[in-house]
């Protein structure tokens, strides 16, 4: 073979090259159960623990052949836990860790990673603008397929120089594209949930990382929103298009969507909207209904939809009013969330001093 | 009268079918006919015949002569099975495409030949209608939209900013992935097919959509920058760093006195602003953009840019291009609100192209109408009516438009 040498295998055990060579070693659960492989064990509960606890994991390369190794046991607790969420912050903990490798690389050495991995159309440049040092060329294709989920300003495409169909990038910029590409390779190796018997060296540090996964868990995914909407609590946007809705206002379609899926996401009765929408409107009851139980997922398809992103939301022109608390977020239920959890410890507040 | 009797649809009807027997066969098939759905409305019906699909040319023509409808699409998306139901049709990608509406757009023509009517109280105006109804309070209208010249170059020069943007800034060829159509109504269509926009998700198009309205665009990143860096004018450079600057460039030249009130920005401040022209204007030529925050603040300049990036932007329709399964109208087919062609357009035609000469389907004969009301309308360069309540012999093309509008019927 000798294709990838075991430090760059270690370094990016995700690519193709580097889980060849962890296969061609041929390696069992049981081979790994021995006591001489148990750094290995260490280092992938390890690299879980980062996850789970910080969110990044790090780059320990002295002993090289234990990293790439711990890399495929890491996974496995992963699947073998089968929870969502921590598929999601594992991949982007590993992700993280690449692209902090990675940054110290020359450019060649990124756009290898970018085309050979994962097939972008890259010119490597050297560009000066506005006192910034540009190294690269992405065809706005693979740069959309990886910016188009940040926020900043600065990532959206308007704000880039695009230029015959390409986005000029400095090194930190194509290097934080290539850890989206990573994390969601990373994603798919850990996909699948797997239910498997795990020799004791292994179930002791599965069982480990479950205990530090329910202590973290609360803090990691958000809580519940109450079964009542709070009207104090709905965001500008959502409480325009009610305000327009009562007025008789036509809204265009991307309204009335956002304020329905919302208001079903917030838990309001089905029931309670419809008569909300027909007691304003000329709509036909059926047909009004039938619209909302599509959107809440009871129908057709059976999706049941979210709202759309605040970023959406502005681009169809139904952000409306934004006030200090939309800077901080990215989607209309999130800003619900947060206003209910201070709804709710102010009014805890209240009732303990009122005893 | 019943309104039903207005437009004398089945005498439209007839029109269509005689059109299509021999104009079936210049309808023209989109690519990759087998994968495409279809879907037709037929006059006087509210609901789309959907979830058709053709395994070649002929049988797409045949349809055409057999039904005549009132309004033919496609779909920009491409399915394994077209016929089958939305869930298990199978997407397999899409063009991108754009829409582009002078519907939408605040032209003064709007207040000469657009009327709308409160459905609650009866109060009327002119132009667009107001989000409320100034005697009620109410929100819903009978429109009467017509159209002109003025907005259709309006549309035309959205559409030329559109493919600027597309060819310069995302270098799309105009010949092989690249085409225009005429709406058949009030604007324009374009059409991008290509393998690097295919299988692009809805983020993406999204971001796009953006990009093109120049949405979210922050002068910092424009060369604007805060602290003076080396560099030259981005009049000449590409994207939106020369747009901007373009943008800027010609809201300052163009203003005037009256400019105040259309600006975000306090009195003293625009005072300053006149005084600084010239200087501002030599910056921009002949420095880096940075210099300009020498003369204006970065709040003017946003307030600034905000003002001017419209005369950069592209006033696309941001549903269509999102929407991954649009059905849009398909080339040489009739408009049903208007009797005009949806028209394909070669872009290097389109400066000159007068749709209200080039899309007339119904060249010939006369015919007898009743009117009820409309404004003056341009056809192939002549101007008829205004009409109100009166019989009149008109070409058929000036006729059909008015019956299609529901504006007239065929005289006893």
């Amino acid at each position: 073979m000798g294709m990838i040498s075991e430090r760059e295998a270690a370094k990016y055990p995700f690519l193709g090259d580097a889980v060849k060579l962890v296969d061609v070693l041929n390696l069992t659960l049981e081979d790994l159960s021995d006591p001489s492989h148990a750094a290995v064990l260490d280092r992938a509960e390890d690299r879980v623990s980062r996850a789970i606890i910080r969110g990044e994991a790090d780059a320990q390369l002295s002993d090289t052949i234990t990293e790439l190794l711990s890399f495929p046991v890491s996974n496995m607790y992963v699947m073998v836990l089968g929870e969502d969420f921590l598929k999601r912050r594992y991949a982007l903990s590993e992700a993280v860790r690449a692209s902090g490798i990675l940054l110290e690389e020359n450019d060649d050495r990124i756009a290898k990673m970018g085309r050979v991995e994962f097939d972008w159309t890259l010119r490597l440049v050297r560009e000066h603008m506005d006192g910034r040092q540009f190294s690269f060329e992405l065809y706005f294709k693979d740069y959309l397929r990886n910016a188009s989920a940040f926020r900043e300003p600065k990532w959206k495409l308007v704000n880039r120089l695009v230029r015959d169909g390409y986005v000029l990038l400095t090194r930190p910029e194509a290097v934080r594209l290539l850890q989206e590409e990573i994390q969601r390779k990373i994603a798919r190796f850990v996909a699948k949930s797997q239910k498997i018997n795990l020799p004791e060296p292994l179930q002791e540090r599965a069982d480990r990382l479950s205990k530090l996964l329910d202590e973290n868990r609360s803090r990691l995914t958000g809580g519940e929103l109450p079964k009542k909407v709070l009207m104090e609590a709905i965001p500008p946007c959502i409480n325009y298009a009610l305000e327009g809705l009562m007025a008789g206002r036509r809204a265009g379609h991307m309204e009335r969507f956002a304020l329905t899926s919302f208001l079903i996401n917030a838990g309001m009765e089905i029931d309670d909207i419809v008569k909300m929408f027909i007691s304003v409107t000329d709509f036909d009851e059926e047909f009004t209904r039938y619209q909302i139980e599509h959107i809440a997922g009871l129908r057709g398809s059976r999706t049941r939809y979210t709202p759309p992103t605040c970023a959406t939301l502005r681009t169809h022109g139904v952000c409306h009013n934004p006030d200090r608390l939309c800077e901080h977020v990215k989607h209309p239920l999130s800003y619900y969330r947060i206003k209910v959890r201070d709804h709710e410890r102010e009014e805890a507040e209240r009732q303990e001093r009122q005893q | 009268m019943s309104s039903q009797a207005w437009g004398s649809e089945q005498y439209v009807m007839g029109r269509f079918k005689s059109f299509y027997s021999t104009g079936a066969a210049r309808v023209d098939p989109p690519t990759e006919l087998k994968r495409r759905e279809f879907g037709f409305l037929s006059f006087g019906g509210k609901s789309m015949f959907r979830h058709i699909g053709f395994d070649d040319t002929p049988e797409l023509r045949k349809y055409m002569q057999d039904y005549s409808p009132a309004h033919s699409y496609f779909s920009a998306a491409y399915y394994e099975d077209p016929r089958a139901p939305m869930s298990s049709k199978g997407w397999l990608g899409a063009d991108l495409v754009f829409d582009i509406d002078a519907d939408h757009f605040d032209l003064p023509c709007q207040k000469v030949h657009d009327r709308w009517m409160c459905r609650t109280c009866g109060r009327e105006g002119m132009g667009h209608p107001p989000d409320l109804c100034p005697g009620c309070g109410k929100s819903t209208y009978v429109e009467e939209n017509w159209l002109c010249e003025e907005c259709l170059n309006a549309a035309k020069y959205e559409a030329q900013k559109l493919l600027d943007i597309l060819i310069r800034d995302l270098g799309f060829s105009p010949s092989n992935e690249l085409s225009v159509n005429f709406s058949g109504n009030r604007g324009y269509h374009v059409h991008v097919r290509s393998p690097s926009v295919k299988d692009l998700n809805q983020m993406s198009r999204r971001e796009l959509v953006d990009y093109i309205l120049g949405l979210g665009l922050e002068v910092e990143f424009q060369g604007f920058t805060s602290r003076p860096v080396g560099g030259g004018s981005t009049l000449q450079e590409s994207g939106w760093r020369m747009r901007s600057a373009q943008a800027i460039y010609d809201l300052v030249s163009d203003l005037d006195e009256g400019s105040a009130s259309s600006l975000n920005m306090g009195k003293k401040a625009f005072q300053k602003l006149l005084e600084d022209r010239d200087a501002i204007l030599e910056v921009l030529m002949e420095s880096h953009p940075s210099g300009v925050l020498r003369y204006v603040s970065k709040k003017t300049l946003d307030a600034l840019m905000e003002a001017a990036v419209g005369r950069q932007a592209s006033a696309i329709d941001t549903v269509v291009t999102t929407d991954l399964r649009r059905l849009i109208r398909l080339p040489n087919t009739l408009h049903g609100k208007t009797g005009w062609l949806t028209q394909n357009v070669p872009i290097d035609d389109l400066p000159d192209y007068d749709p209200l000469v080039a899309s007339i389907a119904f060249k010939e004969g006369t015919v007898r109408i009743y009117i009820r009301r409309t404004p003056e309308i341009s056809v192939a360069g002549e101007a008829y009516g205004p009409f109100e309540e009166e019989e009149v012999e008109l070409p058929m093309a000036v006729a059909m438009f008015i019956l299609c509008r529901k504006a007239g019927r065929v005289a006893r």
